[in-house]
């Protein structure tokens, strides 16, 4: 069977039926009378990927809802929800999703200020039993504790092991604060 | 390889199988691929989801819907056109007893793709793809080798994130080809594109099921369409088509 390879020069449907026309090719192959009648969106012809330069850019735009905006605002204030995503369940809602559509419940009956409606949707949310938790509250309860914790040991062990055991403590107590500054650091941005 | 020109002994044959070619081709959706899918199920089979942004291909940008936080979602409703297009062209290749030829190289589905294949009584080629096996057949395969009249890409990349071989090689043997293409493949060199997310499981899933049935319908509408005509002989070529014009409401 006569073929032209050349991949880059038209597609394979109009490669074929010149053939055809010229009389090289003698039988039609099986796939072009369905060609003919039904047709792809785009003639499959070769096209050299080129890159962009400067400042072009695709046309893609970004998919943002309105309830981003409450979003954001949840992040920032109590950091990760404390229940984990099922993503096993389709119809799960998370802490986030509730709190949005509480938002939306309250708007709707009328109030406009932002952070009275905040407020408002916390508070609805603990009557309902959610827990929710401030990110600065978790940072201070965990100095606290390191702060108790550091006075113990001292006072406990002998003199020649707190030689050897204060470097020790002392890393990874700087380890566990730096930790939990950084996590709400890095829970704040949504 | 028509079955008319093979016969060539009676002018009754020869219509016989032309009325059978050509009959399909007059409808637009002879095989009713359009009732296997809806862009709903497409959605729970996260057909939508995309690569990041950064491995976007320039030419998937028509088919990109928009990037929500980072990751492209694909239009479903192009999506589904493509479907029904790429489906209705797979089901007349069947119909017409043509070889079709089910190529991937991701090895998490390879199985699943040969078990596909299998099952539709056509062909799969999962493994490692050596060079000139479409365009040196001959000396690879042997001297009289048929090859296939139709290449379905589940995976249009191969394991190093490069253009499968046979994308190209196909283009060369005048070989139309069908093929998934997410957002990081090129899918100008395939005849009927489907974009849409091949890496995670319900999708690959779904599409293995949608080629399994389209071809065993179709196939199993040719055997409805030689009975038919058979039974109906030299007297009705008339009452045959509008015998015909029934039997496609019936669907299958």
């Amino acid at each position: 069977m006569a073929r032209s390879r050349l991949e880059t020069v038209g597609s394979v449907f109009s490669r074929t039926r010149d053939l055809i026309r010229a009389g090289v090719l003698n039988e039609k192959p099986l796939w072009f009378d369905i060609y003919n009648a039904f047709p792809p969106l785009r003639e499959p012809v070769f096209r050299r990927p080129r890159l962009r330069y400067g400042k072009a850019k695709a046309a893609i735009q970004d998919i943002l809802y309105p309830e981003d905006r409450i979003r954001a605002k949840f992040y920032s204030a109590y950091g990760s929800g404390q229940k984990a995503f099922d993503l096993f369940n389709p119809n799960f809602k998370s802490t986030c999703q509730q709190f949005v559509e509480k938002y939306i419940e309250l708007q709707k009956l009328g109030e406009t200020d932002e952070e009275k409606l905040f407020v408002e949707t916390g508070k609805a949310l603990l009557a309902a039993g959610v827990i929710l938790r401030r990110v600065g509250e978790a940072r201070t309860q965990k100095e606290g504790s390191h702060v108790s914790w550091e006075s113990e040991p001292t006072g406990v062990k002998p003199q020649t092991v707190l030689e050897k055991n204060q470097p020790l403590q002392e890393v990874p107590q700087d380890q566990h604060l730096e930790t939990s500054e950084e996590q709400p650091k890095g829970l704040s941005p949504p | 390889m028509l079955p008319g020109k093979a016969a060539g002994c009676t002018g009754l044959a020869t219509d016989i199988s032309d009325k059978i070619l050509s009959e399909p081709l007059k409808h637009s959706d002879f095989f009713n691929v359009k009732e296997l899918f809806s862009v709903r199920s497409l959605f729970d089979a996260r057909v939508h989801l995309g690569h990041k942004a950064g491995c976007r291909h320039r030419f998937m940008e028509p088919y990109i819907f928009g990037s929500r936080l980072g990751q492209d979602i694909i239009d479903l409703e192009q999506t589904a056109a493509h479907l029904q297009l790429a489906l209705n062209f797979t089901a007349h290749v069947a119909y017409r007893k043509g070889i079709i030829l089910f190529v991937s190289r991701n090895r998490q589905f390879s199985h699943l793709i040969e078990t596909t294949a299998r099952n539709c009584g056509e062909y799969a080629h999962t493994r490692y793809f050596k060079g000139g096996l479409l365009t040196n057949a001959p000396l690879l395969l042997g001297p009289m080798v048929c090859l296939p009249d139709l290449i379905i890409f589940l995976h249009t990349l191969n394991n190093v994130f490069e253009p499968h071989v046979a994308v190209r090689d196909a283009a060369k043997m005048h070989i139309p080809t069908v093929g998934i293409v997410d957002t990081n493949c090129n899918p100008c060199l395939i005849t009927y594109p489907i974009p849409g997310n091949d890496d995670s499981p319900p999708s690959i899933h779904l599409f293995c099921r949608l080629f399994q049935t389209t071809i065993n319908r179709a196939k199993q509408k040719r055997r409805q369409m030689e009975a038919l005509y058979r039974l109906q002989g030299p007297e009705g070529l008339g009452a045959g088509v509008q015998g015909s014009a029934a039997s496609p409401s019936l669907g299958a």
